[in-house]
C-alpha cells in the first residue's frame, strides 16, 4: 500500500516536473522567437531600414534630394508608429528580393505586389493598397497594319486604333514591360501570343514605346495616364479602366509571425483612419507634389 | 620623325569637314527621329540648387553622386595599390606559399566578370565583414551631421556600409590589375640592381624597399595612372548594388522624371570631368619621364 502510494505519487510529480519543464521549454521557445524578430531588432537598433526602388509616384528623389512619394509618406508614419528612426536604402528592382532576404533592410515598401511567386520566397503583409495594370500604346504603330517606315511617309493621324485587349494580343505587336515586375507577369497572361520586350528600367521601356519600337506599354497605374498627359499627340489609352488589380503589400523575411502582426494591425488601423486612402489620393489622384519633382 | 609645325593641308580640312557633318547629320537625324520631348530645364538643378530654407547653394542629386564617385575611386585606388604592391611583390617572392597565394588572387579576380565578383561580394561577404566590423552599428548610431570629417571622406553616414562594401569589392578587382603592373615594374629592373644591391649588403627586403621598388614605381607610373581613370570608369559598375554614385543618382533621377537623354548626357560629360585631366595628366608624366630618360642616354 504504502509502496504503490509512493509509486504513485512519484510518477505523478515525474510527471509534474516533466510538464513544467516542457512548458518551461516552450516559454523559452517563444522568446527566443520574439527576440529574434525583426520588430525588436528595429526597437533595439532605433531605426527600421526601408527598401525600395524608386518608382513615380510611389518612391521618388525630389529636386531636393529627399525621398518623397506614397511609400516614403506610409514608411514614414510606419516609422513613427514604431517609435524609431528611419533609414530609406534605394535598391534596384531586380535585386530588391535577394537584399531583403540577405538582410540589407528590415522590410520592402514599395509598390510590391502580392504574388505567389514571391511569396514563397518573402511573407507578406495584408494589402494596403491595390494597384492596376493599364496599357498606353502608340498611336501609329499600335494598329499592326502601319509599319514604322509608312508612318514616316503618311504621318497618318487617324487610322484605326486598337481599343480593346484582345486587340493586343497578336504575334505582330511588341510588348513593351519592366523586367521583373507583375507588369511582366499580367503581359504574359493576358497576351499570351505578343511579342514580349523587356527592360531593366521603366525609362528605356518608355523610350522603346516613344519610338515606336513598341505598340505598347504595359504599367501599372497611373503611369499609363501620366505618360499619355505627356505625349497626347503620340500615345493614347486603349482601355478605359485597368485590366488587372492586384494587391500591394509589405515584405518582410520569412519566420517572423511577431513582425506580420504589428504590420497587419497598422494596417488596419491606418485603413480605418482612411489616411491611407487620403495619401493615396494626393500621389495617385492629384498633381499637387509635381513640383516637388521637377 | 613628325613634324609638329606641319601646316594643316586641304585634305585635312576636308577630312575635319566631313566628319562635323556627319556629327551634324547625326543630331538632326537624332532630333527629328526620336520622339522624346527635349527639356533642359531641369538639367541646372541637378549641378547646384539653391536651398531657400536655409539660404545656401547646394550641391544637385548628380553632383552628390559625382561625388561619392570621387571617394569610390580613391579609395578603391589607395586600397589596390596597397593590395596591388604586396600581392605584386609576392608574385616574385622566393617562398612559394606567397607566390601561390598571389597568383591565386591574380587569378581568381582577373577570370570573373566584374559584374558577378560585385554581387557575390554583396550578398555573401560585404555585410559579414560590415557586421564583424562594428561598422553596421555605426551607422546607425551616428547622425548625419555628427561627423563632418567622417561625410567628407566616405560620405553619407547612412549609406557607410554600403559605400565600404563597394570600395573594398572595386579594391579587390583593381588590385588584381595593379598587381601585374607592380609584377612587371619589378622584373623590368636589370639583374645587375638586385647584385649590386646585394653586394652593398642589403638583405632582400631592403632590398625591395631601397632600391628595386623605387625604380620599379617611377617606370609603372603611366600604366597606374592609366588604372587609375579605369577605376573611375569602372566605378559605374557598382551602381547595380545599390550604390549611389554617379550612375545611380542618373538612374534614379531618370525614373523619377522620365528625363533620360538629359540625364544621360550630364552623367557623360560628368566622367569624362573627371577622366579627361586624368588623361592629361597622365600624358604630361609620361612626358616628363621620356625626357628624364632623354637626359640619361
Amino acid at each position: 500500500m504504502n509502496l504503490l502510494r509512493t509509486v504513485c505519487v512519484s510518477i505523478v510529480t515525474a510527471i509534474l516536473i516533466m510538464s513544467l519543464a516542457s512548458v518551461g521549454m516552450a516559454n523559452d521557445t517563444r522568446q527566443e522567437l520574439s527576440k529574434d524578430s525583426t520588430l525588436e531588432k528595429v526597437l533595439k537598433r532605433k531605426a527600421l531600414r526601408v527598401g525600395f526602388s524608386t518608382f513615380k509616384p510611389w518612391a521618388m528623389k525630389g529636386k531636393n534630394g529627399e525621398f518623397i512619394g506614397f511609400e516614403i509618406d506610409v514608411a514614414k508614419r510606419l516609422a513613427s508608429a514604431m517609435g524609431v528612426k528611419i533609414r530609406f536604402i534605394p535598391t534596384k528592382w531586380d535585386g530588391i528580393i535577394p537584399a531583403l532576404l540577405t538582410g540589407k533592410f528590415d522590410i520592402i515598401i514599395g509598390g510590391m505586389g502580392i504574388t505567389p511567386e514571391r511569396n514563397l520566397k518573402v511573407n507578406f503583409s495584408d494589402p494596403y493598397e491595390f494597384s492596376g495594370m493599364s496599357i498606353v500604346a502608340n498611336k501609329n504603330v499600335a494598329t499592326g497594319k502601319l509599319t514604322r517606315a509608312d508612318y514616316n511617309n503618311a504621318k497618318t493621324g487617324g487610322a484605326a486604333r486598337l481599343a480593346a485587349l484582345e486587340d493586343f494580343n497578336n504575334p505582330k505587336i511588341r510588348v513593351s514591360v519592366r523586367l521583373g515586375t507583375t507588369a511582366e507577369k499580367a503581359a504574359k497572361n493576358f497576351l499570351p501570343k505578343a511579342t514580349i520586350v523587356k527592360f531593366n528600367d521603366e525609362a528605356a521601356s518608355i523610350q522603346e514605346l516613344l519610338n515606336g519600337n513598341a505598340a505598347c506599354l504595359v504599367a501599372s497605374h497611373p503611369l499609363p495616364e501620366t505618360l499619355v498627359e505627356k505625349y497626347p499627340g503620340k500615345l493614347y489609352l486603349p482601355l478605359k479602366s485597368d485590366f488587372t488589380q492586384e494587391p500591394i503589400g509589405f515584405a518582410v523575411r520569412k519566420g517572423d509571425p511577431d513582425f506580420l502582426n504589428f504590420l497587419n494591425n497598422w494596417i488596419r488601423v491606418c485603413n480605418s483612419e482612411g489616411w491611407l486612402e487620403a495619401r493615396y489620393n494626393y500621389w495617385f489622384k492629384t498633381n499637387q507634389w509635381k513640383s516637388q519633382v521637377e | 620623325m613628325f613634324d609638329s609645325q606641319k601646316k594643316i593641308s586641304p585634305r585635312d580640312v576636308l577630312l575635319l569637314a566631313c566628319i562635323m557633318g556627319g556629327v551634324i547629320l547625326l543630331f538632326h537625324h537624332l532630333a527629328q527621329e526620336l520622339n522624346y520631348n527635349w527639356d533642359w530645364s531641369v538639367i541646372p538643378g541637378y549641378i547646384a540648387r539653391f536651398d531657400s530654407g536655409s539660404g545656401n547653394w547646394r550641391a544637385g542629386l548628380l553632383t552628390q553622386g559625382l561625388l561619392v564617385t570621387l571617394r569610390l575611386s580613391l579609395w578603391s585606388i589607395l586600397l589596390g595599390l596597397l593590395a596591388g604592391t604586396v600581392m605584386g611583390m609576392w608574385r616574385l617572392s622566393p617562398r612559394p606559399l606567397l607566390r601561390m597565394i598571389s597568383s591565386s588572387y591574380v587569378g581568381l579576380v582577373r577570370n570573373i566578370p566584374p559584374l558577378v565578383l560585385i554581387f557575390i561580394f554583396y550578398f555573401f561577404l560585404g555585410d559579414q565583414i560590415m557586421q564583424v566590423t562594428g561598422i553596421t552599428e555605426l551607422s546607425y548610431s551616428l547622425d548625419d551631421n555628427s561627423s563632418p570629417i567622417l561625410t567628407t571622406l566616405f560620405g553619407p553616414v547612412e549609406q557607410l556600409p554600403a559605400f565600404l562594401s563597394g570600395v573594398l569589392t572595386m579594391a579587390l578587382f583593381e588590385g588584381a590589375y595593379i598587381t601585374e603592373i607592380v609584377r612587371a615594374g619589378i622584373e623590368s629592373i636589370d639583374n645587375e640592381q638586385w647584385e649590386a644591391s646585394a653586394a652593398l649588403g642589403f638583405n632582400r627586403r631592403n632590398q625591395l624597399i631601397h632600391i628595386i621598388l623605387p625604380q620599379a614605381f617611377s617606370r609603372s607610373l603611366p600604366p597606374l595612372a592609366g588604372q587609375f581613370i579605369s577605376t573611375i570608369k569602372d566605378s559605374s559598375i557598382v551602381s547595380v548594388i545599390s550604390i549611389q554614385e554617379l550612375t545611380f543618382a542618373g538612374q534614379e533621377l531618370m525614373s523619377a522624371t522620365y528625363r533620360t537623354f538629359e540625364i544621360w548626357t550630364l552623367v557623360i560629360v560628368m566622367y569624362f570631368i573627371l577622366t579627361f585631366p586624368c588623361s592629361i595628366a597622365v600624358r604630361e608624366l609620361e612626358k616628363r619621364m621620356n625626357s628624364h630618360k632623354d637626359s640619361h642616354h
